[in-house]
């Protein structure tokens, strides 16, 4: 019987066991994920503190593979005969597959462990210093400006193993910490109320943990919305703020850049490996080695070795990511993407998005403005497929001549994204870490913007 | 603490928990916990299946067993909650020591105290929700195959269907949930779903139908109206005729909406505006009980049964703080009546919970979520409201929607028929339905005799997800219709 007791051999063993059951039940091959972690959680609403949670989870998927036919069964429960039902189970539904000759599991390769994701203090980091972070950070946004209201917000503390093993030998395990919050809301005045903002940071160490830092850009981001102005329609320049580009664009590239979509042919990128597919301003890479984003880790879903993956250079398009099925259906090598959780067999997925500094300043992208609109927030459809979007702008200033003007309202903005990145024409030295995209501002050209 | 069932036949993966065992072990639970004003122990232990095809290919196969114990603790007016999926009794009070330390700290932070928790019906006993043919019963292989031969049927149907996928997903869940107040209860739910989504065209110009069944029952009940591949050929159809249909044209008119349109009209528009929890953040329906706020043909309730018509898929009869989950009349014919309570915010309306709390997985706390939510049937047939119109749509086959919390809404119907002299005219595109909901259900007047459960292969989100239903009869409206959505 499990007794709580999380220790690694305690976990490596039965991840053992779970590959050698799938393996007399009759699997040609196996692979055992396993992740533990504890979690300390405060939630912020309406202005006021609202409840504590906090968990321990632990949970394996096993992954079968009977003459190429693919079979998974995930459990929480980890008692030895749990783990023999879940093998079984998983040989059994491999066995009532269809079989998929591109099936297979990635071999044993050499694994360098990361440093800078494991946090050793957090493991002494209680709810008593949780609660004390989330209230620490409503009371910085209250105390910038009486007219913040926070609606919602929280702030989390996680710590866990995750452990991987196959029957090709691999056996891996990494600990990882995360620290992470979210505040969100409005500034109101005399019943003016500004745009809802929505502000997060992220570290994977406690000293780096800037509650105060977020909450002051969130109150800053709201109150300057206040009291805005219509104007109107008009055609000119766009300047993304880091979270109004993960709004706008991140999705659109992550989707595109992976083979997965570019095998189903719903990817605009497909094809185009060789090809410009922005301007010269712009190098993207996917690299789960930087350490600032939360989507650091030293192995991928599968085992297979994080790297740093350059996909756009200088505006060229270079590369796709993979794991191991989709890189086997091309013939080419897995670029350590496979991605998921315990509870479904690996997807292929980004881990840290970055988008490399450009050269100007912000002050620079903003000087050389003649006419736009600077963004903070997008609220409305993007379809990563075709790249349209079409929204309302939240928190735009306007930009005339160089200077910031006022807060608009109601002003629509519509377009492509592809298109945009041929009309990208700024990028800054500046950037932001949210979750796991790193960006700059970005300055667009030749944007519709719709009065309402 | 679980005993595995294990039999080295077909069904093993089902393992049963000793169930009475397990009711005595949370008892003893909560007659430990010290310095709480409120404790609740909720173990609930899920298994779900899942099988996705995509153009012939297998996309997913998945089974996930998820169990264990949410402890969730009121101390000096704060809310601590925590989960572990140990079930040792020393793991467990771990786990409540953990709630209990939590919520004591916070409490010292927290302005707005819990005041307390209304009085409710608190369920005792066992539960078990209606289902003919056990879903333990029916092995794997069966559950690949009509999932691969649905989606084949659809692209088979015709040449013109380029893409077609397949879904097939059940929980299985019990609960076993006890309380400081009360409250001891054992449920067994069982909730399958199939649906098949058949894009008709190619790339640049397609047409999108789906077809689907989302159930609180068995596999008998969810093959009981049509086979699965009926379902894959009535999407495919449908495609079909959408890729050769032209655009309804915008504008404010008379809508007739079907009951899955009304549906997502009870759920999107009207259900969440009187969720309590939003009411207290400033919904439209604030301050409005007692008022008229629609047509008086207009009854419209959220149910923890399956009233009127059987297998409503946001059954549940007992919510997650073990309060009997009625029929609660949001409004009676035009006037409102409730919200949607669970039992902290009845107590700061002063009335009773409603029932309507609910936790997605053990891990969750519970959130005030609807259930079945519908109109009350009236006495008309469609025929007659059809007849009764001289320029119109009626909107069929309900889509993602959306709605903010002044009432406005927006959501899409998969196809529209032109009504032109009290006669069905032509078959046009999917088009977005929006108003203002109060202002729709003030322009209701004919409501239709028929009534169907028809959103069950959706999922509400509301920071976690919810298994919901929601229908009704046939209603006719005023609203705008737009082209594209």
């Amino acid at each position: 019987m499990y007794r709580g007791d999380w220790r690694s051999p305690v976990v490596q063993d039965l991840l053992r066991h779970a590959i050698n059951d799938a393996e007399s039940h009759g699997a040609h091959d196996a692979e055992a994920f396993a992740s533990t972690s504890n979690e300390s959680e405060v939630f912020i609403e309406n202005n006021d503190i609202k409840q504590s949670k906090s968990q321990q989870l632990l949970s394996i998927g096993i992954r079968v593979l009977v003459n190429g036919s693919l079979g998974f069964y995930s459990t929480n429960i980890l008692t030895r005969d749990s783990i023999r039902t879940a093998a079984f189970m998983a040989v059994k539904i491999a066995r009532a597959s269809p079989k998929d000759r591109f099936n297979s599991l990635p071999g044993k390769r050499k694994v360098h462990l990361l440093r800078g994701v494991y946090d050793r203090s957090s493991e002494s980091f209680g709810s008593s210093d949780a609660a004390a972070a989330a209230a620490e950070m409503l009371e910085a946004a209250k105390s910038y400006d009486r007219r913040v209201t926070v609606d919602s917000g929280n702030f989390t503390a996680a710590r866990g193993t995750q452990f991987l093993a196959n029957s090709n030998g691999i056996e891996l395990r990494e600990k990882l910490s995360t620290f992470s919050w979210t505040i969100m809301g409005m500034a109101i005045q005399n019943g003016d109320v500004s745009s809802f903002d929505f502000q997060s940071g992220a570290a994977h160490f406690a000293r780096k943990i800037a509650v105060q830092k977020t909450a002051t850009e969130f109150a800053e981001a709201v109150t300057g919305s206040l009291g805005p102005r219509k104007i109107d329609s008009f055609r000119g320049e766009m300047l993304l703020t880091p979270s109004a580009a993960d709004e706008l664009i991140e999705e659109v590239i992550s989707h595109s850049i992976n083979s997965d979509a570019v095998q189903r042919r719903s990817s605009h990128f497909a094809g185009k490996i060789g090809k410009r597919v922005s301007t010269d301003l712009i190098t993207v890479e996917d690299d789960a080695t930087n350490t600032e984003g939360l989507g650091a880790s030293s192995f991928d879903r599968e085992g297979v070795a994080h790297r740093r993956n350059v996909v756009i250079e200088k505006g060229v398009l270079k590369k796709f990511l993979y794991n191991t099925y989709t890189a086997r259906k091309e013939g080419v090598r897995t670029t350590g993407n496979s991605g998921g959780s315990t509870s479904s067999p690996p997807s292929v997925s980004t881990t840290n998005l970055i988008v490399k500094p450009g050269r100007s300043s912000f002050d620079s992208l903003v000087s050389e403005m003649k006419r736009g609109i600077i963004i903070s927030r997008f609220s409305g459809n993007v379809n990563p497929v075709n790249g349209d979007f079409s929204g309302v702008v939240k928190g735009g200033r306007l930009v005339e001549n160089g200077n910031v003007l006022y807060p608009v309202k109601e002003v629509m903005v519509a377009g492509n994204v592809f298109e945009a990145l041929r009309n990208l024409n700024g990028v800054s030295k500046e950037r932001k870490v949210i979750i796991d995209s790193i960006l700059p501002y970005m300055r667009f050209d030749n944007i519709s913007f719709t009065a309402g | 603490m679980i005993k595995d069932n294990l039999r080295a036949s077909a069904n093993s993966a089902t393992r049963k928990p000793r169930v009475t065992g397990l009711i005595d072990d949370l008892l003893s639970l909560l007659s430990s916990s010290k310095g709480t004003s409120y404790c609740e122990a909720r173990y609930h232990s899920r298994l779900m299946t899942e099988v996705i095809f995509v153009n012939g290919d297998l996309q997913r196969v998945r089974a996930v067993e998820n169990a264990g114990c949410g402890i969730r603790v009121l101390v000096d007016g704060c809310w601590g909650f925590s989960s572990t999926s140990n079930m040792e009794p020393g793991a467990l009070r771990e786990s409540l020591a953990q709630a209990t330390s939590s919520a004591r700290v916070l409490a010292q932070v927290k302005k707005n105290k819990v005041k307390g928790l209304a009085d409710s019906k608190m369920a005792r006993g066992e539960f078990r929700l209606k289902a003919s043919g056990n879903l333990r019963d029916i092995d794997i292989e069966q559950k690949i195959k009509i999932t691969k031969e649905a989606e084949q049927a659809a692209r088979k149907h015709s040449k013109l269907i380029k893409t077609a996928s397949s879904t097939y997903r059940e929980l299985l869940d019990y609960k076993a949930i006890v309380n400081s107040d009360g409250g001891e209860v054992e449920i067994h739910d069982s909730k399958p779903e199939f649906s098949v989504v058949a894009v008709a065209g190619k790339t640049s110009q397609t047409a999108t139908a789906h077809e689907g069944v989302g159930i609180t029952g068995g596999w008998n009940d969810l093959f009981a109206s049509k086979s699965h591949l009926d379902y894959g050929v009535e999407a495919a159809k449908r495609a079909e005729k959408l890729f050769a249909a032209r655009h309804a044209k915008g504008e404010k008119t008379t809508i007739i909406l079907d009951p899955g349109m009304v549906g997502l009209l009870s759920h999107e528009a009207i259900g969440h505006t009187v969720e309590a929890d939003f009411v207290l953040a400033g919904s439209i329906a604030r301050d409005r009980i007692g008022e008229k706020v629609a047509s008086e043909m207009v009854t419209l309730v959220d149910s923890g049964n399956s009233d009127n018509a059987d297998s409503a898929a946001g059954t549940i009869m007992v919510d997650d703080e073990g309060v009997i989950a009625d029929r609660t009349v949001i409004i009676e014919n035009g006037t409102l009546r409730s919200f949607l309570h669970n039992r902290e915010s009845a107590m700061i309306f002063g009335v009773p919970s409603t029932g309507n709390a609910r936790a997605f997985h053990y891990n969750d706390e519970p959130l005030i979520r609807m259930r079945n939510t519908f109109f009350e049937r009236g006495s008309e047939t469609l025929y007659e409201m059809i007849k009764e119109t001289s320029h119109g749509y009626l909107a069929k086959g309900a889509r993602n929607g959306q709605a903010d919390a002044n009432g406005e809404f927006m959501f899409g119907a998969e196809e529209a028929f032109l009504i032109e002299n009290g006669e069905i005219k032509e078959m046009l595109r999917g088009a977005s339905i929006s108003g203002n909901a109060f202002e729709v259900l003030k322009s209701i007047d004919m409501v239709g005799n028929s009534f169907k459960y028809d959103i069950g292969t959706g999922y509400c989100g509301k920071y976690q997800p919810a298994k919901v239903d929601g229908g009704g009869p046939h209603l006719r409206c005023t609203a705008v219709i737009g082209g594209l959505q």
